[in-house]
Formats: C-alpha cells, sequence, structure tokens
C-alpha cells in the first residue's frame, strides 16, 4: 500500500453491515464502538437514545474551531444535508444519523460519504481559498489550521496560486534524516510528473512567507510547502487536490516509519547471519558449558570471570 | 572487492593473528582475580602498543593488545548524514545484543578507555567524549582457548566487510522507496 | 614416530610425568589435578586430587622422590605423596600474594621453585622439625609476573623468564639443604651460596614477555623464547654471549634442549619447530617443523598458507561446512608446554610431549636429533 485511503474504513464496515442486518432482519445488538483516526481524530458509533436503529457518527477534532472559521458547518451542510443532527454528540463536533428504518434508495453513496467525514471536515479550508484563487481576490488572511499539537497547516491565495505550507516536527534525529531523504525526492518529483505542484522543503527555519509569524523554529521542526497552480485549484480538479492534500503529512510520516522498520527487519536479519558466522569459532563442544557473557559469571571454578565481579 | 579494501582488511587480518596470541594471566594488582589487562591497564609492562590501521580518514581500526586480552575498535565509514544514522543504529543494535556475541563490547572505546592509566575515580565514564570508533569488539584469552582463534578473525574481518555494503544496502532502500513515494504522490495531481 | 593423546576436550596448560612413565598429571584448565595410567594404548583417569580453589597453573612430579607438587591460582601450592595408594596433600606455605604461575623441583627433588604474580620466586624446601614445606624469596629484581622457571643440573641455579621482558639466572641456594660449599658453575665464578644471588640477566630488547627457558642438558646454555617472536641462546662457555632470532611465526611459548645442540620450540603456531644451537660459531638456526603433517605445503612458510585458506573461508559465506581445523598441524590449538618423555643414554632426549589448548597429548620421536 503506497497512498493512504481518505476514507475510513471502519464507518463503512459498521454502517454497512448494520444495513446488511436490517435488510435480512436480523436482530440487531446496540452499538457503542470509539475509534481513533489520523491527526488525532476520535470517531464515536453509537445508538441515539438506546434506540438500535437509530445509529449516530460523531467526530472530534481538537482543531474544529479553526476550520469552522473557514466554513466548515456549510460544507458540512452541504455534503450530509439532513443527516447533520445539530447539535451534535457532547464532546464531538460533528455528528451524522442514521435512521436505518428510513434509509434512502442510495444509502451506499451516504455509507461512502460518512466514511469521508474527516476529509470533508478538511475540505473547507481548502476550497474556501481554491475560491479566493479562483476569483483573484488577494489580500485574505492566511489560513491557520493547528491540526495536531505543534504542527500547523497555512493557506494561503493568491491570483495565480494557492500556497498551502504544512509544518511538522519530527520525533528524532533519525526522522528529521530520513524525512530529507523523501522532501530532497518531493522536489524532484516534478520532473516526473509535469502536472504536479511545485514542493519546497525548509528544515530548522520557517520559509520566507512565515517569517513574521508565530512559526515555530527548531531542529525537528520542518516546512513543507506546495504551490497550488489554477489546474490544481479549478472546479474539475478540486477534489482530487483535497483528497491528496489534506492526507500530506500522515502520508509522509508513515513512509518514514515503513523505511524505519524496513530497516530494523534488514539488521536483524543480518546480525543473525553476524551471529552463524561468530558460531563457527564454537566447537561442538561449547554448547553445554560456554556461555561467557560480559554478564553472568558462571561459577565454574576455571573459568576467571570477565566481568566486573570477584569470584571469591 | 575494490583495490583499497583487499589491501586493508589483509593488514588488519595480520595484526590480529599476531594480537591473538594470548596467555592466561592472572592479575598482578588484584589477588585471586583475572581481569582482562587491555581493560584495566593496571600494569603497564602488560599492554602492548596500540596500531591504527586506516583506510582513509574515515575508516580505521583500532587494535589494542595486552598479555591476555585485545580490543579492536573498528570506525565505520559514514559519509553522509543517512549513513551516520544507520551506523548509529545498526551498531547500537549489535551492541544492545553483547550477550550472544561474546566478544562484542557493550559500548565502543571512549577515550578514557585508552589512557594507559588507572581510571581516576571521580571521572564519570558516561561523559568521556567518543574516540571516533563506533564499534568495539573484547577478545581474552578465554575466548581464544575455548573458541577457534583464526575463525573469530574471520568473523571480524567478514563484519569489516558486511557492514560496509549493508548500510549501503539500506541508504538505496531508503532512497528508492522516498523515490516511488514522492512520484506516486505526485502524480495523482 | 608421533602418537596423540586426547584425554579431554578442555585445554591443557601443564602435565608431568610419573617416574616410570606410567602415570601422567595433568589439568583440565580447572582447580583438578588429573591422574591418568596408560592401560595398554590407552590412558585411563586413575586420580583426581582437588584441593586448589582456582585454576591449576602448572604441576610437577619428581623424577626421584615420586612426589606431586601442583600450584594454583588460589596462591598455594601443594605437595602430593603417595600414602599406601592415595595421595595426601601437605599444604606449602608460600607466603605470596598473587597467583602462583609455574612450579618446579629442583634435580635431587629436595626443594623446588614456585614462580608467582607476586614478582616474587618462592624457593620451598621440607623443614623436619616443623614437619611442613617453608620458603625463601627471591624478589630482586624480578619487576613483573615470573612465567617460567628451569633448574640447572647442579641444583643450585635457576633460570626464570617474566613479564618485564626479561630472563634472568639466580642462585637458589638453600643452606638447610645444600652443601656449605658449593661448587662453583660455568655461569658465575661469584659464590654461589647465598638466596637470591642475581647471576645474569638478559633481554631481546624487542619488549616481548618471557614465555619459556631452558637449561642445556650440560648446564652450560640457557634458551629462552619470548613474545617477540624470537628465540635466545646465552653460552656460558662464551664468555655469556647472547644470540637472539627473530622467526615469522607467531610467538612460541615452551622450548626443550633435545641435546646439547639441538633446541625444540613451540606455542601459537601449534607446530613444534627443530632449532639448531652450533657451539664453535655461536650460531642459532631454524631446521624444520616437528610436525610433518603440514607435507602439502608447496611454497612459503604455513602462517602464509593458512592466510590465504582463511581467506578462502571469509569469502564462502553460504559454505556452511563446519570443520574446525584451523591448520593442518596436529595440535589445533596453541601449545603451552612441552616435557621430556624419555631420555637417551647419551643424556638427550629421545621422545617428547607436548599439550595444548586443544586438550591433547602428543608425542614426539626426537631421538634423531640428540
Amino acid at each position: 500500500m503506497i497512498l493512504l485511503e481518505i476514507n475510513n474504513r471502519t464507518i463503512e464496515d459498521i454502517l454497512s453491515y448494520k444495513i446488511s442486518e436490517v435488510e435480512s432482519n436480523t436482530k440487531l445488538e446496540l452499538v457503542d464502538v470509539t475509534f481513533a483516526d489520523f491527526d488525532g481524530v476520535i470517531f464515536h458509533i453509537s445508538n441515539l437514545k438506546d434506540d438500535k436503529y437509530k445509529i449516530r457518527v460523531s467526530i472530534a477534532l481538537k482543531f474544529y474551531k479553526d476550520l469552522q472559521e473557514h466554513g466548515a458547518d456549510d460544507l458540512l451542510q452541504r455534503e450530509y444535508g439532513s443527516l447533520l443532527q445539530l447539535p451534535p454528540e457532547e464532546g464531538y463536533n460533528v455528528t451524522l444519523l442514521f435512521d436505518l428504518k428510513n434509509l434512502p434508495e442510495n444509502h451506499q453513496e451516504l455509507v461512502k460519504k460518512a466514511g469521508l467525514l474527516k476529509r470533508n471536515c478538511f475540505a473547507s479550508v481548502f476550497e474556501k481559498y481554491f475560491e479566493f484563487q479562483e476569483k483573484g481576490l488577494e489580500g485574505n488572511k492566511r489560513a491557520v489550521i493547528h491540526y495536531r499539537e505543534d504542527e500547523t497547516m497555512y493557506v494561503e491565495a493568491k491570483p495565480d496560486r494557492v500556497t498551502v505550507i504544512f509544518s511538522t516536527v519530527f520525533k528524532d534525529e533519525s526522522d528529521v534524516i530520513i524525512g530529507k531523504v523523501f522532501m530532497q525526492e518531493f522536489k524532484e518529483g516534478r520532473k516526473a510528473s509535469h502536472t504536479a505542484p511545485h514542493v519546497l522543503f525548509c528544515h530548522k527555519e520557517p520559509p520566507m512567507e512565515l517569517q513574521d509569524t508565530d512559526a515555530l523554529a527548531g531542529d525537528k521542526i520542518g516546512y513543507i510547502t506546495f504551490v497550488l497552480f489554477p489546474r490544481h485549484t479549478s472546479k474539475k480538479s478540486r477534489d482530487n487536490t483535497i483528497n491528496l492534500i489534506h492526507i500530506f503529512r500522515d502520508y509522509l510520516h508513515y513512509h518514514i516509519k515503513c523505511s524505519k522498520v524496513y530497516i530494523h527487519s534488514r539488521m536483524r536479519a543480518k546480525t543473525s547471519e553476524f551471529l552463524k558466522i561468530l558460531n563457527r569459532a564454537r566447537p561442538e563442544r561449547q554448547t553445554e558449558k560456554k556461555t561467557i557473557t560480559g554478564k553472568t559469571f558462571v561459577p565454574t571454578p576455571y573459568y576467571p570471570e570477565i566481568s566486573g565481579t570477584s569470584n571469591k | 572487492m575494490s583495490a583499497t579494501l583487499r589491501p586493508y582488511l589483509a593488514a588488519v587480518r595480520k595484526t590480529l593473528e599476531a594480537a591473538f596470541c594470548l596467555t592466561d594471566f592472572n592479575s598482578q594488582v588484584v589477588e585471586r582475580h583475572n581481569k582482562p589487562e587491555v581493560e584495566v591497564r593496571g600494569n603497564k609492562e602488560l599492554l602492548l602498543n596500540p596500531v591504527v590501521i586506516s583506510r582513509n580518514d574515515k575508516e580505521r581500526v583500532l587494535i589494542e593488545s595486552s598479555i591476555n586480552s585485545v580490543r579492536i575498535s573498528i570506525a565505520v565509514k559514514q559519509a553522509d548524514d543517512i549513513e551516520r544514522i544507520l551506523v548509529h543504529k545498526f551498531t547500537r543494535f549489535l551492541m544492545m545484543r553483547a550477550d550472544k556475541f561474546v566478544i562484542l563490547r557493550r559500548k565502543p572505546v571512549s577515550l578514557s578507555d585508552t589512557r594507559s592509566t588507572i581510571l581516576d575515580e571521580k571521572t564519570n565514564p558516561q561523559q568521556q567524549p567518543p574516540t571516533g570508533y563506533d564499534i568495539s569488539f573484547l577478545v581474552t584469552n578465554i575466548h581464544t582457548e575455548y573458541m577457534n582463534r583464526f575463525k573469530i578473525i574471520d568473523f571480524i574481518i567478514h563484519f569489516m566487510e558486511e557492514i560496509d555494503k549493508e548500510i549501503n544496502e539500506m541508504k538505496l532502500a531508503i532512497n528508492a522507496r522516498a523515490r516511488i513515494t514522492a512520484e506516486e504522490f505526485l502524480k495523482r495531481f | 614416530m608421533t602418537q596423540v593423546n586426547v584425554f579431554t576436550s578442555e585445554p591443557v596448560p601443564c602435565h608431568s610425568f610419573s617416574p616410570d612413565r606410567s602415570k601422567v598429571a595433568i589439568s583440565p584448565n580447572n582447580n583438578e589435578v588429573h591422574i591418568f595410567k596408560k592401560d595398554n594404548s590407552k590412558w585411563l583417569q586413575e586420580t583426581v586430587l582437588s584441593q586448589h580453589d582456582l585454576r591449576v597453573t602448572s604441576i610437577d612430579w619428581a623424577q626421584k622422590t615420586n612426589k606431586i607438587v601442583s600450584c594454583s591460582a588460589d596462591k598455594n601450592a601443594y605437595v602430593w605423596s603417595l600414602d599406601n595408594g592415595v595421595w595426601k596433600p601437605t599444604l606449602v606455605i608460600l607466603r605470596i600474594h598473587r597467583a602462583a604461575t609455574v612450579v618446579r623441583w629442583s634435580p635431587n627433588a629436595d626443594k623446588f621453585a614456585v614462580g608467582s604474580g607476586d614478582r616474587t620466586i618462592s624457593v620451598c624446601f621440607f623443614e623436619e622439625a616443623n614437619d611442613w614445606w617453608i620458603c625463601k624469596h627471591i624478589k630482586k629484581p624480578i619487576k613483573s609476573t615470573v612465567t617460567c622457571l628451569d633448574w640447572h643440573h647442579n641444583n643450585i641455579l635457576l633460570a626464570c623468564g617474566s613479564t618485564d621482558y626479561r630472563a634472568r639466572i639466580f642462585s637458589a641456594y638453600v643452606k638447610e639443604v645444600d652443601s656449605a660449599n658449593p661448587e662453583p658453575s660455568e655461569w658465575s665464578s661469584k659464590p654461589t651460596a647465598s638466596t637470591g644471588n642475581l647471576i645474569g640477566e638478559w633481554t631481546t630488547g624487542g619488549g616481548g614477555w618471557v614465555h619459556g627457558v631452558a637449561f642445556s642438558p650440560d648446564g652450560s646454555k640457557l634458551a629462552w623464547v619470548s613474545h617477540d617472536s624470537s628465540i635466545s641462546v646465552v653460552d656460558a662457555k662464551k664468555n655469556q654471549a647472547f644470540i637472539t632470532v627473530k622467526t615469522p611465526d607467531l610467538p612460541y611459548l615452551t622450548l626443550i634442549w633435545s641435546s646439547n645442540r639441538f633446541i625444540i620450540a613451540a606455542g601459537h603456531d601449534c607446530c613444534p619447530m627443530l632449532y639448531k644451537y652450533d657451539e664453535n660459531s655461536g650460531k642459532l638456526e631454524c631446521l624444520e617443523k616437528l610436525d610433518k603433517s603440514t607435507k602439502k605445503e608447496t611454497d612459503g612458510f604455513s602462517a602464509m598458507r593458512k592466510f590465504r585458506e582463511l581467506d578462502k573461508f571469509a569469502i564462502s559465506l553460504n559454505d556452511n561446512s563446519s570443520s574446525d581445523s584451523i591448520s593442518d598441524t596436529i595440535h589445533q590449538n596453541s601449545i603451552r608446554e612441552i616435557r621430556a618423555h624419555s631420555l637417551s643414554k647419551s643424556g638427550g632426549v629421545d621422545r617428547i610431549s607436548t599439550v595444548g589448548l586443544d586438550g591433547k597429548m602428543v608425542f614426539w620421536d626426537t631421538s634423531r636429533y640428540v
């Protein structure tokens, strides 16, 4: 799996399962599931007031307030319409309510849509700024979304382009270095695909555009700038662009982690090979007796111990 | 094998053959003890002159011998940041398994280890600056008595050959993954 | 003929034969002394002497008195005497505070010397009055662990080697044992009737720890081997001139004179080597290997070929052949000690035995080199 899925499988699976149960007239059980998604998102699927035929799907995003400023509510109203339950479930930002007894004909489409709940929350800010760009409006305030703790996304519209800047924190030094290798490839990736946006990468210092803001600087912080041109922001390709760009941060970190996992498995294999080579130096008779380690002292009297303790 | 690697490894092998001539030796300092003299460094006359064999300014081997033990420290090639973290990760991984690798030291030698005087109690070994070696082996007379010493040398030479190859391959794997990741992502736009 | 005996898979650092050669005492690298008895072609374990509590470092079986002396890293030495078929230990008061490293009976077996990590040689003798073994110390000018000892046939002179890179000859005269006026030796015109008198001191200058010393049968020459892969001979008849030969082999650990002309040395290269000392010219040269199983070799000396072979093994990584032979020598690990097994009528050694870290004891025929 190279690309990450942007929909949430768990939502889709639970809803489809419930619908199939209703369709086959099986007795329904109560449902109460809480699960997580990227960027600290929490989903909760439960029944409304113990009614087994009324299923709520709620999402909690820590940064929903930031999104609301950019018309998230309107976008969700447009996408989900009557499914939206207002006010949302206590402790969550958005709640969708499915009445299994009164499902519309296109319920499969609805399930798909529900799976895209997180993506749609994100979408508002992009749509808004793509719109600005299209209309040639300038001088709008830059959108700032604190999508994770210490990590921020900035969106800004110019008449000829939209820039999206991610700040991201690399957990340790090796992530920084592997991340740099990846970003180098993203920078050069445009050679492979002429339709791709410009990608820029800054390490430690925020890019020029953010110089006057409270953007953090530090060894483990990186800034990735996407420069989106009208061909990305046009109504036609807009959805695709949003699908890709909102998951970019997770995509990058996912592959950094995959690389580390791969390195680790290689090291494990190589280590056991080294061990085999070393074991060639041990004659058969060693198997029972030879347990000299740096740590444990073998109390056979004729082994002078090679660690720090005295044997008498 | 490249032109410089062969004589480099040959020199290391010859030096190790001579250095591995170890004998049982009971401590002259503490009664009823038998310690690797290259580690305790209690008597100067029991230590031989350390030998450094360098292939270039980045790759070298330090061989410190004594009457009953030898310490071999290896500086692995690190051309850039990515090689540096890979070497660091790999050697750490190995050293955490030092119990299984009976001849592996848990830490590479530090400056205090190579001083010829007895360690000052006050100095904290944790704070000693590193000597620029990534991994160290400690071979004692017990190892050469119970193991085949020529095969221990084989192992060390094999290790030196393989670690460079492995680091290179891991680095290539990361680069390949990064390229595919970037291309797949960008071509969807 | 070469004859191989295997007692144990443990390293054997030391061994010694009974006067009639029917028994051998070895230590399997632990705190015990095992005595094996020859039964036709086999060696059967007869007794285990376990009085030491750390690794036994050296054993010597007195040829004249049938007593065994053993010493150990536990700082002690025991004299074992056979009493109604049972070996009884007597503790020796060595007055040392570090490991005892080597022990040798004097030719008359009325005293023995113990070298130690205490930079001391203890010359021990029996005190009838108290019924125990007491000792006198030789300390000066030894600056490091004593690794090896050998007695002169006159029962007075004692050669020692130590890790301060020097071979020395001391007087080990003990007035309680030796006659009041010992005959002067070829080594010194000075009176030798004083314990610990330094008669001579030599170093090869290469900074090698001395691993083995040996007097020639006539007592006029002393040979030693040291860690700088050298073998040296000093000749009393030549005004104590000495000659050192640096060998291309790995260092030797032990040596013996098979006659007044031939020396056999062995060590880390696992193969005993024959050296010839020419009394007239004072030259020392390597003649041949005793281990003929290396004849396959076509060019260069053994280390070279060994090296090439090992290089090959390291390359063929997928080759899982678990042959643990390091070389085509009989001994598969360092040879630690050479002993004379049988003497010829002329006083030379007809047969020697070697023990090594591979647990083997090998007999070599040396009657040709007398």
